[in-house]
């Protein structure tokens, strides 16, 4: 199912058009770039205004993005420890469960985009 | 009107009710008989008797829900020697609960019985019902220890005779009718001896004399054994946790509409008894009447809510389950009694009452039931709420009821019950309450999931209940929903009736001296 | 005094119109009850309107004030949209079940005393379960099942909890409570497994995602906000709120960043997103309640819309797993836009509605001087951003392609998440209509150069992080699986211990029975060779064991009676 070679972009309609680029590793790159970019401007705003906070540690330059970015990375490799043993298999709870069993389809309207 | 004078005194007809509200039901059963009625002609009569005996309860309740006392000497010989009858409002009450479900239950038994019972014991079936409906009002109505083993035996008779005419589904009603007759004769036995004894101490059967005569006898040994004796006798009647064996039988294999009659009312009845004894004749100031309260008919009870409740989880035949649950029930109201406080009292009172309807509902439900699919196994009235959606509501009501939720009758009385344990600082009784209401909820989903959540049967009659049913019943299920939010009746009543009893003693003495001022 | 119709009443008519209308205008009726409801909300005065009286008790069925009125109105508002996305089902159940919830919610809210608001709180519990059992498999019905009991159990535990307050202090009302006595912590608890507390939360993961596509959209909005309500009324001000608040704010995220199923991690981030409202009131000054009730309203919106762009997913795909999707955008952008928006909302970029409502809850926290607590809630709305905010627009319309290509969403849903995405952007943009509805006054101003710039800081920093380890392949990929929780205590492990205990037990009665019956049976065999036919015992039995039980009673009584 993932390879659709004979795909033709002109069915999708204008506004899904516009998100195309996507697909397309090199644009994606210059918004990863971009993103960077702007980070680095925001990191740098830090010293160019007054702060009005109420506490010591959000004066300290930096501790907004630095705390945003370390607090994040922090967060996702802890999870990913926490699979380690917390991970099962979808039919753990099965045949009680409704993880491991589909939507009945009547209460579903699969329909193709072309269809 | 207790006349002292040896000349009759012309009363009005108003002055008879207490009489006519048992002699209509009394005189109606021989009618039938008699005019050798079929069918439709015996039904009317004795619904007309049923009709008439519930308003005059009506009129007597109204008149005695204040407080007051109607004492009435049997011929005009006036008690002690006479025969009395005394209508206040613990009694009204119970003649209200039972003419009213009387009432009701006859509408809805015609069709059942016309689909259970063969055309040509009809006559004798109204006959025998009007016999056991006149027991049941005289057990409550009288004021003579005596006469309530009589009537008691009335209504007893009729009773094996009711449940027999089950056979004709099911053999095994005899076995029933047959078993429940050896227990209920052991059972009644042993009431009649107990009241054999007060004779013997005090030498009177009317039971304000008797209450007062026995009030400074408490050490008195005959007195002690006359009250064990009255306890277990009628604790056979009212079921009582270990000594209900007759009853799942009884109200299994009996007709529907006498299930439905039965289970709200006759071991109600047999619970006012109790109350009657426990309280008026015999002093709640007595050691060993709170002792055997307390440390018999307390842990029964609580062994009942739950015993009974567990087995009625498993049942595979809902007539059977809901016999099983009428069981736990009665632990309640046990429950309530044994507490021996005026909030307990009152809640057993109302429970007896809530409990009759909600029952009442739930057995003509499945009378509804039976009608349409020809047994009460779960198997086979699975989905008939889906193609009998009016029934199936109904039950579900009365399921509610059953379980105690806010809203509905049910309640009401167990709230006043928690309220009761708690005043008697008794914490692990209300959590117990709340317990085994839980597993009501069980066997109330367990049923719930039989009539909605399965497909019909194949092979079942997809219809919904006759008229003649679906009003009976909704008549009930509606009655639930209003008790359940208002209370002024039921808990009015109850009230005045457990302060009544709760004065002992002495609330039949003043009786007895303002009846003989005033009237 | 009954002048005025309790507002519950008017989905209670809905629900009841519903069941005998015929299908086609029934799904109107669905839209018009809320907005009647909201417009009584809206038009009525403050004060007690409705008192009934029931056993001696005064239930007060409508008390109005600034509180139950911006929660009455977020719910009248959450079950018009929820019914409008929910436009196609013509399942009755589902509908009666729907307008049956909000009712019974909206009637919690202006519950003035204990039994009330009981009453409602397990009309919530029973109606909603049919969302779930509505899904009509074998899982769902186990799931509704466990739903219903921990539902059911904390309408008992509140009502076990109003019996003891009324005894303590003679009074139903509803009011501000001091946490101390049994019937106080009982009442806490009731309404902390409600609002799914740490520990208490797992029904919420567990229901959530098993009911039906429209289900669990309406399903977001209310309970856990009743939940919420109930804590700012009855225990504002409560310090252990605080705590329990921030522990919320925190586990969940870890969870929702390894789970699988987008309607789960939607779960968990509702719970996260509790935390945040439990400190506010946990803090209790005015900025703080205000930050919860401007927090709920506006996370009602942006959560119900979350949950209808995934929603729409399934209804078109058939799953909502992170794992089996990706690459939508090509074909559902709208959906994919609101979609972001939802999650734009979450996060609390500015000019979105997270933005104006968070903030008030944070500052208060920082004004109180809460350090620990400030920084794990900062540390919460990052993680909120990473999860919610990236994670499920990005796995479900990005990602790598998954090959399928659903037709866009329904028309009517995508005008129920239209109309929602409106209001999260407008109320972000131009809070000052929220901030009037709110209990207190607001003296507040959500748009100063630090905070855009500080928020900005850290949502970029955070999608830095998220670029950085997606890009290293340190991100966990999305995979078929579950996580254990806390419900793994009630749903493997004491269903083990049980049967373990069950089997040991079982063997030993076996033992032992089978040792008696072995002697027993030599002895009645004796009996049965000198008394007949088999047949004719087994019948006596009961009979036989009744006469014996009577024996025994009277025996016991009469001695109690004579040793008395």
């Amino acid at each position: 199912m993932t390879d659709r070679p004979t795909e033709d972009p002109s069915t999708f309609s204008p506004l899904a058009r516009l998100f195309l680029w996507c697909d397309d590793p090199a644009k994606v790159n210059r918004l990863v770039y971009g993103l960077y970019a702007v980070c680095g401007l925001l990191a740098i705003v830090d010293f160019l205004y007054t702060k009005k906070v109420y506490l010591a540690i959000e004066k300290v330059p930096g501790f907004y993005p630095f705390y945003g970015f370390f607090m994040c990375a922090a967060l996702v490799i802890c999870a990913k420890g926490m699979r380690l043993f917390l991970m099962r298999d979808e039919d753990y709870y099965a045949p009680r469960d409704t993880d491991s069993e589909a939507i009945p389809e009547d209460q579903l309207d699969r329909t193709e985009h072309n269809g | 009107m207790a006349t002292e004078t040896s000349h009759h005194v012309a009363m009005t007809l108003h002055d008879h009710l207490p009489m006519l509200q048992v002699l209509i039901p009394f005189i109606a059963s021989p009618l039938i008989v008699l005019m050798g009625a079929r069918g439709g002609l015996s039904w009317l009569i004795a619904f007309v008797a049923s009709l008439a005996s519930f308003i005059v309860s009506i009129v007597l309740l109204m008149e005695v829900i204040d407080g007051g006392f109607i004492s009435y000497a049997i011929g005009g010989w006036a008690p002690p020697l006479g025969i009395e009858y005394r209508v206040d409002a613990a009694n009204a009450f119970m003649l209200f609960l039972i003419s009213g479900i009387s009432t009701i239950v006859l509408p809805f038994a015609y069709e059942s019985v016309k689909a259970e019972i063969s055309a040509k014991h009809h006559t004798l079936f109204y006959s025998c019902y009007l016999l056991c409906f006149t027991g049941l009002l005289g057990v409550v109505i009288t004021g003579d220890a005596f006469n309530v083993f009589v009537f008691l035996e009335i209504s007893s008779l009729s009773t094996y005779a009711l449940i027999a005419t089950g056979a004709e589904r099911d053999k095994r009603a005899l076995t029933a009718a047959y078993d429940y007759l050896v227990m209920g004769t052991i059972g009644a036995t042993f009431f009649v001896i107990g009241i054999g004894f007060l004779y013997m101490a005090t030498g009177t059967l009317n039971m304000a004399d008797l209450a007062e005569r026995i009030a400074d006898q408490e050490n008195n040994r005959t007195i002690k054994a006359a009250f064990a004796f009255i306890l277990v006798g009628m604790g056979l009647k009212v079921a009582i946790y270990p000594l209900h064996l007759w009853l799942p039988n009884s109200y299994t294999y009996a007709p529907s509409a006498i299930t439905a009659f039965l289970a709200a009312t006759a071991t109600k009845a047999a619970i006012y008894v109790i109350l009657r004894f426990t309280f008026s004749v015999f002093q709640p100031s007595f050691q060993f009447e709170v002792y055997a309260l307390e440390f018999i008919i307390l842990p029964l009870a609580v062994l009942a809510m739950f015993a009974a409740s567990f087995i009625a989880v498993f049942q595979s035949d809902l007539k059977r389950m809901l016999a099983y649950s009428s069981i736990a029930q009665i632990g309640y109201m046990l429950l309530g009694i044994a507490l021996l406080n005026s909030t307990g009292l009152t809640g057993s009172i109302v429970h007896l009452f809530n409990h009759g309807i909600t029952k009442a509902v739930l057995f003509m439900g499945v009378g509804a039931l039976v009608l349409r699919s020809g047994s009460s196994f779960y198997s086979r009235i699975r989905g008939m709420g889906r193609v009998m959606p009016i029934t199936g509501a109904a039950m579900v009501v009365g399921g509610l009821s059953l379980i105690g939720v806010p809203g509905t009758a049910g309640f009401i009385s167990k709230w006043e019950l928690v309220q009761a344990t708690l005043e008697r600082g008794w914490w692990p009784l209300a959590f117990l309450i709340a317990a085994s209401s839980l597993l009501a909820v069980i066997y109330v989903w367990r049923f719930v999931e039989v009539l909605y959540l399965h497909e019909p049967a194949y092979g079942a009659d997809h219809r919904e209940a006759p008229l003649t049913m679906l009003v009976p019943i909704w008549i009930m299920a509606l009655a639930c929903i209003y008790f359940g939010f208002a209370t002024e009746i039921t808990l009015g009543a109850a009230r005045t009736a457990a302060d009544g009893l709760l004065a002992g003693t002495t609330g039949m003495l003043e009786s007895v001296t303002s009846t003989e001022a005033g009237h | 005094m009954v002048d005025v119709l309790p507002t519950a009443l008017i989905f209670f008519a809905a629900a009841a119109l519903v069941l005998v209308l015929p299908r086609s205008v029934r799904a109107p009726v669905l839209l018009i009850a809320p907005v009647l409801a909201a417009w009584q909300v809206w038009t009525i005065p403050e004060g007690q309107l409705v008192i009934w009286s029931l056993m001696g008790l005064e239930l007060e069925l409508m008390r109005v004030d600034k509180l139950s009125r911006i929660f009455a109105l977020i719910f009248s508002l959450a079950a018009f949209l929820g019914n409008l996305y929910a436009w196609h089902v013509r399942d009755p159940v589902q509908q009666v079940a729907a307008l049956l919830y909000a009712g019974s919610a909206i009637g919690a809210v202006f519950a003035g005393d204990l039994i009330s608001l009981f009453l409602y709180w397990e009309g919530t519990a029973i109606a909603s379960v049919f969302l779930i059992w509505a899904r009509r498999t074998e899982g769902a019905y186990h799931t509704g099942m466990r739903y219903l009991i921990v539902q059911i159990a904390s309408g008992v535990i509140l009502l076990a909890g109003a019996a003891l307050y009324w005894r303590e202090t003679g009074s139903l009302t509803f009011e501000a409570m001091t946490l101390g006595s049994p019937a106080t912590w009982c009442i806490f608890i009731a309404f902390g497994i409600k609002a799914a507390f740490p520990l208490l939360h797992n029904w919420l993961q567990d229901a959530y995602p098993a009911a039906t596509v429209t289900g669990t959209v309406i399903l977001s909005a209310f309970t856990t906000k009743l939940a919420i309500y109930a804590l700012a009324r009855g225990f504002a001000g409560t310090e252990i709120l605080i705590y329990i608040g921030a522990i919320m704010t925190l586990f969940p995220i870890f969870y929702a960043v390894i789970e699988n199923d987008l309607r789960r991690v939607l779960a968990y981030s509702l719970n996260n997103q509790l935390g945040f409202m439990v400190v506010g009131i946990g803090i209790g000054t005015e900025l703080a309640l205000n930050g919860t009730a401007a927090h709920a309203f506006s996370h009602i919106l942006y959560k119900a819309l979350l949950f209808m762009s995934v929603g729409a997913v399934l209804f078109r795909t058939g799953t909502a797993k992170g794992s089996e999707l990706g690459g939508l955008y090509k074909t559902m952008p709208l959906t994919m836009i609101f979609c972001v928006v939802g999650a734009a909302s979450i996060s609390a970029f500015p000019l979105f509605s997270g933005f104006i409502s968070k903030s008030l809850i944070l500052s208060a926290s920082a004004k109180e001087h809460y350090d620990y607590i400030w920084a794990i809630l900062l540390f919460a709305s990052a993680g909120v951003f990473h999860h919610s905010g990236i994670k499920i627009p990005y796995f479900a319309f990005f990602a790598h392609d998954s090959g399928l290509r659903p037709k866009e969403a329904p028309t009517h849903m995508l005008l129920a998440m239209g109309l929602t995405a409106f209001l999260c952007i407008f109320i972000g943009a131009y809070p000052a209509p929220l901030y009037a509805l709110l209990p207190y006054d607001v003296v507040y101003v959500p748009y100063t150069t630090t905070h855009v710039i500080t928020q900005l800081q850290l949502l970029l920093f955070s999608a830095l992080a998220f670029t950085v380890l997606m890009r290293t392949q340190i991100y966990p990929p999305e995979l078929r699986s579950i996580n254990l929780d806390t419900d793994v205590t009630y749903r493997k492990f004491m269903p083990g211990v049980i049967t373990l205990v069950a089997l040991g037990l079982s063997r030993i009665w076996q033992q032992q029975t089978s040792f008696w019956m072995r002697k027993l049976n030599l002895i009645v065999g004796g009996l049965y060779r000198t008394h007949g036919p088999e047949g004719r015992m087994a019948r006596v039995w009961p009979t036989g064991s009744m006469v014996l039980w009577i024996a025994i009673l009277l025996g016991v009584t009469l001695l109690v009676n004579f040793f008395s």
